[in-house]
C-alpha cells in the first residue's frame, strides 16, 4: 500500500518536473515552471520519507530543514554576477552527495551480503532490494555504483575548480601539469582497472583507488579549459550531476531518480551543445582544452587604436537615431548593468531606438548577459539574439562594445589562420560606428588580436566599464 | 611674397579673390597683401574694411599688377591682364585651361606660372581648396531660391483657414554637389524633392539629402563615378532614352526643375526638352544650372530669363555665385588661402612650388616657361573604392536540390544512429537481466523526453534552466533519504551529510531561479 502510493507519487513527481523544464520556452510560462519544480521535489522528498526502509524522518527533516536555511541564505545574497560561481558551486554538492549515496550503497551491499537468510528477510528498504538480487544483478550493480560515483567524483571536483576559477581564486588561464592528457589517460585506465578489481572481489580498496582516480581527473580536466570556454564547462558539469543521479538511481532502482537524472544529463548536454555550435568548437576540442590546429600565421592588424572621450561617444549618441549595445564579461565584472539600464532609458526617452545584441557566449555562463540586464530591469523584448539583430547593423548608427571582445572579433570571418575562424560573431563592424569600452589595451581572455578595435570607425573608450558610463550618463541628459 | 588681387573686370562680375578675413591668414603665412581700391565693393567689403586688416590699397590695376608676386583673382585673366603676367609671377584664379589654350601658351611664354583654381585634383585632402565644390555649392543654393523667386506658390504645403495650399514638387536632375545643395535648400524649404542622378552610387547621398531618388529601372553596366573622379560621363543613347522617357512621365506633376547636369570637357546633355517644358503646369520654374554650357534644356538663353509659351519661366542665368558675392567672396577666398597654405608649407612667406605635390601639380597649367596641363593622374586614386562584385544568388532549382540533399543525409543519420542504438540495446537486453532492462526503458525514454524539451527551451533562459536542473538534480537526496536509516553508523552519517548537501541545493538553487525569474520584465 505504502509502496505503491511512493511509486504514484514519484509518477506525479516525475511529470511536474518535465513540465516545469518544458515550461522555460517563455519567460512568463517560466515563473509557474519553477513553482512545478518545487512542488515536485516536495512531493518526491515527501514520499520517500514514508516510503519502505526509511529510519530517522526527524533527523532528515532537520537537515534539510538546515540545508534549506543554508541555500536561502546563499541564494537571497548573491548578487547577479556570481551566478556562474553558485551554479558551479552547487553541482559540486550536488556531485559530492553522489559519491557519499555510492559509497553507502556499496556498504549496504557488503552489509547484506555478510547476513544470513533469517536476518535478509528481517531487512526492508533498499537493503531488502539488494538482498533479492542474483549475483548477475549484483555485478550489474556494482557497474552501476562505480558509474555514480566515478561521475560524482569528477563533477565534484571539476566544480570545484570551474568555482574556483569563476571566482577568480584560481587562475582562469588553461594550465596543465607535465605529461597533459596522458595523465587523463592514465587515470582512466587506473579507473578502468579498479572497476574490474571491484568487479571481481567487491572490496573496497578498488572503489576507494577509483574515487581518487575520478577526483584527480575533475581537477585535471578543468584545469586545462581556459576562462573563455567556461560557459561549456559549467553547461558540460550541468550535465555530469544529472548522469551521477540517472547512475545512483540505477543502483538503487529507483525510478524518479533516472528520469530526474537523465533530464538534467540531456539539458545540460544540449547546453554544452549550444555553446560549442556558438563558438565554432568541437566538443571534444573544448573538453581537451586549448585552441583546435590553425594551419598559418594570424594575420596581421594594422592601423592603431583610437581613443575617444566620454563627450565624444555622449555626441555621437545624442546624434543617434538607433544604437545598439553589446554586452560581455566586462560588464558584468564592472557591475555596469545598472549604469547600462539607465543610458538606455535616457537614450529611449530621447526617442532613440535601443536594442541589445547578446551572443550566446557572452559571459561565463549560457545566457548570463540576459539575467543581469533583467536585473536592471532592462525591459527583455528589446534583447535580441544574434541572429536577431546580425542583418541590422549596417542600419544602425553607433554599437556600443561594453566589455566583449572575441564574440565582435571580425577575425573570425576575414582570417582563416585566427583560433576563432569560423565562429559566428556580432557583426558590429558594420554600424555605422562603433565605441568599444575596454579597461585598456591589449588582448581579451582568449589572447587572441581583435581587428574591430583597429577599424576606421571604431573609438576606443578606455576605462572601467562602470565609470566610463557614469560619465557618459552626466553627458546624456 | 606679395599677394594682389585686382578688382575683376569682366562686367557683372561681384566676387573678389581676397577678402579682409583671408588678408589676415595670409599675412600670418608671411606674405603680404595688396588689392586693388574697390575690388571687394561689389560682394560687401570697402577699402576701409581691407585696410584694417592690414591689406595695402593699391589706385591702379597697372600698379598692382607691377607690385604683386602672386596675383589671386576669379575669373580668368582677359588679354590686357594676361599681358601684364610677367616673369616670375604666379597667377591664381579659376582658369579653364582646356578652353584657354592659346592664352595658357602665351602665359607660358612669358615665363609666368599659372595655378587653376578650377584644376584641383577631387581627393579628399584637396577639398578644402575645391573651388568648383565651393561655388557649386552657392549656386545650388541659388538656383532653389531664384526659382522661389519666380514661382507663385509656397513650397511647404499648409492647410490654413484661407484654405489649403499643395507642397511644390522639384526635380533636381544631376546630384553633384550644386544638385545636392539644391536638394537640402528645396527640402528645408518644404518642398517635396525628387532627385535623379546617372551614378547610381549616389542614391544614398540623395536619400541623405531628404529627397527620392528616381529610379531609372535599366540594366546596363551602370556607371561607376569613382573611375572618372567623381564626375559623370556620357551614357549610352538607349540609357538616355530610357531617362528622357521617365522625366517626360514626371513632367506634368513637376513645379520645379533644376538642371545641374555637366559631362567635364563637353557640352551640357539637353536633358529637359521643349515637349517636357510644354507639358509643364503654367507658373512652374525651370532653372538651368548648366546654362553656360550650352544649357540642359531646350528653351534656355544664356544669361537671361524667358518665359515658355505655355507659361513656364526658364531661367538660364550662368552668375548664380557672384548673385550672392558676399558668401561666394568668402568661400572662394578661403579655398585660395588654403592653396597658398600649401604652397607656403614654412610658413616663412616663401613659396616652395612643389611639382611632386599631387594638388599643387594638377592645378598648375604653366611653370618655369612651359605648358604644364593635362597633369599626369594623381598617384592617390579618387573617392571610392571599387565595389566587391555580388556573390551569385541561387536559384530555386539549386535551392531545392541542396535542401533534398540535406534531407537525404539528416535520414542517412538518423537511420544509422537509430541501428546502431538498437543493435546496442539489444545486445545489452542479451546479457542484463529484466530487473536492469526495466530500468533502462525508463533512462532511455526520459533521455528522449530531456531532449525534446529541453529545445524549446529560449536562450534567454539558459541561466535560469541552469539553475533549475541544478536544483532538481539535487533529487539525489532520494537515495540517501533511503539510506539513512540503515543500521550502520557509517551509513547514516554519510546519508545524513547527503541529506544536507542536497537540502542546501534544493533551496539555493529554486530560490535563484525564483529571484532571475522575477527580473525578467516586458517593457
Amino acid at each position: 500500500m505504502e509502496f505503491g502510493f511512493t511509486t504514484a507519487a514519484y509518477v506525479v513527481a516525475a511529470v511536474l518536473f518535465i513540465l516545469s523544464l518544458g515550461g522555460l520556452s517563455g519567460q512568463e510560462s517560466a515563473k509557474r515552471a519553477v513553482w512545478y519544480g518545487i512542488v515536485g521535489m516536495a512531493l518526491a522528498a515527501f514520499a520517500t520519507l514514508i516510503g519502505p526502509g526509511q529510519g530517522l524522518w526527524a533527523l532528515s527533516l532537520v537537515l534539510i530543514a538546515a540545508g534549506g536555511v543554508v541555500g536561502y541564505m546563499l541564494a537571497s545574497k548573491v548578487e547577479m554576477t556570481q551566478m556562474p560561481e553558485l551554479v558551479a558551486g552547487m553541482h559540486a554538492l550536488v556531485g559530492l552527495a553522489a559519491v557519499f549515496v555510492g559509497f553507502n550503497a556499496h556498504f549496504e551491499m557488503v552489509l547484506v551480503a555478510g547476513m544470513d537468510g533469517a536476518a535478509k528477510a528481517a531487512l526492508d528498504g533498499f537493503a531488502a532490494l539488494i538482498a533479492k538480487k542474483t549475483s548477475i544483478e549484483l555485478s550489474i550493480l556494482r557497474v552501476e555504483l562505480v558509474l555514480g560515483i566515478f561521475i560524482g567524483a569528477v563533477t565534484f571536483t571539476g566544480s570545484v575548480i570551474a568555482y574556483g576559477k569563476l571566482a577568480g581564486k584560481v587562475s582562469s588561464a588553461a594550465t596543465k601539469l607535465p605529461g597533459g592528457h596522458a595523465l587523463n589517460a592514465g587515470a582512466s585506465i587506473i579507473s578502468l582497472l579498479g572497476l574490474l578489481a571491484y568487479l571481481n572481489s567487491g572490496g573496497m580498496l578498488p572503489l576507494v583507488v577509483m574515487t581518487i582516480m575520478a577526483l584527480f581527473i575533475g581537477y585535471h580536466l578543468i584545469m586545462g579549459i581556459g576562462g573563455a570556454d567556461m560557459p561549456v564547462v559549467v553547461s558540460m558539469l550541468n550535465s555530469y550531476s544529472g548522469w551521477a543521479a540517472a547512475a545512483i538511481g540505477f543502483s538503487l532502482g529507483n525510478d524518479l531518480l533516472i528520469v530526474v537524472g537523465a533530464l538534467v544529463g540531456s539539458s545540460g548536454a544540449i547546453l554544452s551543445y549550444i555553446m560549442c555550435k556558438a563558438m565554432n568548437r568541437s566538443f571534444v576540442s573544448v573538453i581537451l582544452g586549448g585552441f583546435g590546429g590553425t594551419s598559418g600565421p594570424q594575420m596581421e592588424v594594422d592601423g592603431e587604436q583610437i581613443a575617444i572621450e566620454a563627450d565624444g561617444v555622449g555626441s555621437a549618441l545624442n546624434d543617434a537615431d538607433s544604437v545598439v549595445i553589446i554586452p560581455g564579461y566586462g560588464m558584468a565584472v564592472a557591475q555596469a548593468q545598472q549604469a547600462v539600464s539607465e543610458l538606455t532609458n535616457r537614450l529611449i526617452a530621447k526617442g532613440k531606438t535601443v536594442r541589445f545584441a547578446i551572443h550566446p557566449v557572452a559571459g561565463r555562463l549560457p545566457g548570463h548577459m540576459n539575467v543581469l540586464l533583467a536585473e536592471a530591469k532592462v525591459p527583455y523584448d528589446i534583447v535580441l539574439e544574434m541572429d536577431e539583430i546580425n542583418d541590422d547593423f549596417p542600419q544602425t548608427d553607433v554599437a556600443i562594445v561594453i566589455g566583449s571582445n572575441d564574440i565582435v572579433n571580425p577575425a573570425a570571418q576575414d582570417d582563416p589562420n585566427s583560433p576563432i575562424a569560423g565562429m559566428p560573431v556580432l557583426e558590429c563592424w558594420k554600424s555605422k560606428q562603433v565605441f568599444v569600452s575596454k579597461r585598456g589595451q591589449g588582448t581579451g581572455y582568449s589572447g587572441i588580436e581583435n581587428p574591430l578595435f583597429f577599424k576606421e570607425n571604431t573609438r576606443m573608450f578606455y576605462g572601467d566599464a562602470k565609470q566610463s558610463l557614469d560619465k557618459l550618463l552626466s553627458i546624456i541628459d | 611674397m606679395k599677394i594682389g588681387t585686382p578688382k575683376e573686370v569682366s562686367s557683372g562680375e561681384a566676387r573678389v579673390a581676397m577678402t579682409p578675413d583671408s588678408a589676415l591668414a595670409l599675412q600670418k603665412l608671411g606674405h603680404e597683401c595688396l588689392v586693388e581700391t574697390g575690388a571687394g565693393k561689389s560682394a560687401g567689403f570697402s577699402d576701409t574694411l581691407y585696410k584694417e586688416a592690414g591689406v595695402t590699397v593699391v589706385k591702379t590695376p597697372a600698379a598692382l599688377w607691377k607690385a604683386a608676386d602672386i596675383i589671386a583673382k576669379v575669373r580668368p585673366p582677359n588679354d590686357t591682364e594676361a599681358k601684364r603676367l610677367t616673369e616670375g609671377k604666379a597667377l591664381i584664379s579659376l582658369f579653364y585651361p582646356s578652353q584657354n589654350v592659346e592664352q595658357m601658351a602665351k602665359i607660358a611664354d612669358q615665363g609666368a606660372s599659372v595655378i587653376a583654381m578650377d584644376m584641383v585634383p577631387r581627393i579628399s585632402r584637396a577639398q578644402k581648396m575645391d573651388a568648383l565644390s565651393s561655388m557649386a555649392n552657392i549656386a545650388g543654393y541659388r538656383a532653389i531660391i531664384e526659382a522661389g523667386n519666380n514661382f507663385g506658390r509656397f513650397f511647404t504645403g499648409q492647410i490654413t483657414a484661407a484654405g489649403k495650399v499643395p507642397p511644390a514638387k522639384v526635380l533636381v536632375v544631376g546630384a553633384g554637389v550644386a544638385g545636392l545643395a539644391a536638394i537640402g535648400t528645396a527640402t528645408s524649404l518644404g518642398a517635396i524633392t525628387y532627385a535623379f542622378d546617372v551614378r547610381p552610387e549616389v542614391a544614398e547621398q540623395i536619400e541623405s539629402m531628404g529627397a527620392e531618388f528616381v529610379f531609372l529601372d535599366f540594366e546596363e553596366n551602370q556607371q561607376d563615378g569613382a573611375e572618372t573622379g567623381g564626375y559623370a560621363a556620357p551614357s549610352s543613347p538607349e540609357f538616355r532614352e530610357k531617362q528622357l522617357e521617365k522625366f517626360r512621365a514626371l513632367a506634368p506633376d513637376i513645379d520645379i526643375v533644376i538642371t545641374t547636369a555637366l559631362i567635364p570637357g563637353q557640352d551640357a546633355p539637353k536633358l529637359w526638352l521643349a515637349d517636357m517644358v510644354a507639358l509643364m503646369k503654367p507658373g512652374s520654374v525651370v532653372v538651368d544650372l548648366a546654362a553656360e554650357r550650352g544649357g540642359n534644356c531646350d528653351l534656355t538663353v544664356p544669361d537671361e530669363k524667358i518665359v515658355s509659351p505655355n507659361g513656364v519661366t526658364v531661367v538660364g542665368y550662368t552668375d548664380f555665385p557672384s548673385r550672392m558675392a558676399a558668401q561666394s567672396s568668402t568661400l572662394y577666398s578661403t579655398n585660395i588661402r588654403h592653396m597658398m597654405t600649401d604652397l607656403t608649407p614654412e610658413k616663412d612667406g616663401q613659396v616652395n612650388h612643389n611639382m611632386e605635390d599631387d594638388v599643387i601639380r594638377g592645378a598648375t597649367a604653366t611653370h618655369q616657361g612651359a605648358v604644364t596641363f593635362p597633369p599626369p593622374p594623381p598617384k592617390v586614386q579618387a573617392i571610392a573604392a571599387k565595389p566587391k562584385e555580388k556573390q551569385k544568388e541561387k536559384t530555386r532549382v539549386e535551392l531545392q536540390a541542396e535542401e533534398m540533399a540535406s534531407f537525404k543525409q539528416q535520414t542517412k543519420n538518423q537511420v544509422s544512429l537509430l541501428l546502431i542504438g538498437g543493435a546496442l540495446t539489444l545486445g545489452l537486453g542479451l546479457i542484463a537481466p529484466v530487473s536492469f532492462m526495466q530500468h533502462f526503458i525508463v533512462f532511455v525514454l526520459s533521455v528522449f523526453v530531456g531532449f525534446q524539451v529541453i529545445w524549446n527551451v529560449s536562450h534567454s533562459l539558459h541561466t535560469p534552466l541552469m539553475a533549475v536542473t541544478n536544483a532538481i538534480s539535487s533529487i539525489i537526496i532520494l537515495g540517501a533519504l533511503m539510506q539513512i536509516g540503515s543500521s550502520s553508523y557509517l551509513v547514516v552519517i554519510l546519508a545524513a551529510a547527503s541529506v544536507f548537501m542536497a537540502g542546501i541545493n534544493i533551496f539555493g538553487g529554486f530560490m535563484v531561479t525564483r529571484r532571475m525569474l522575477a527580473m525578467f520584465q516586458k517593457s
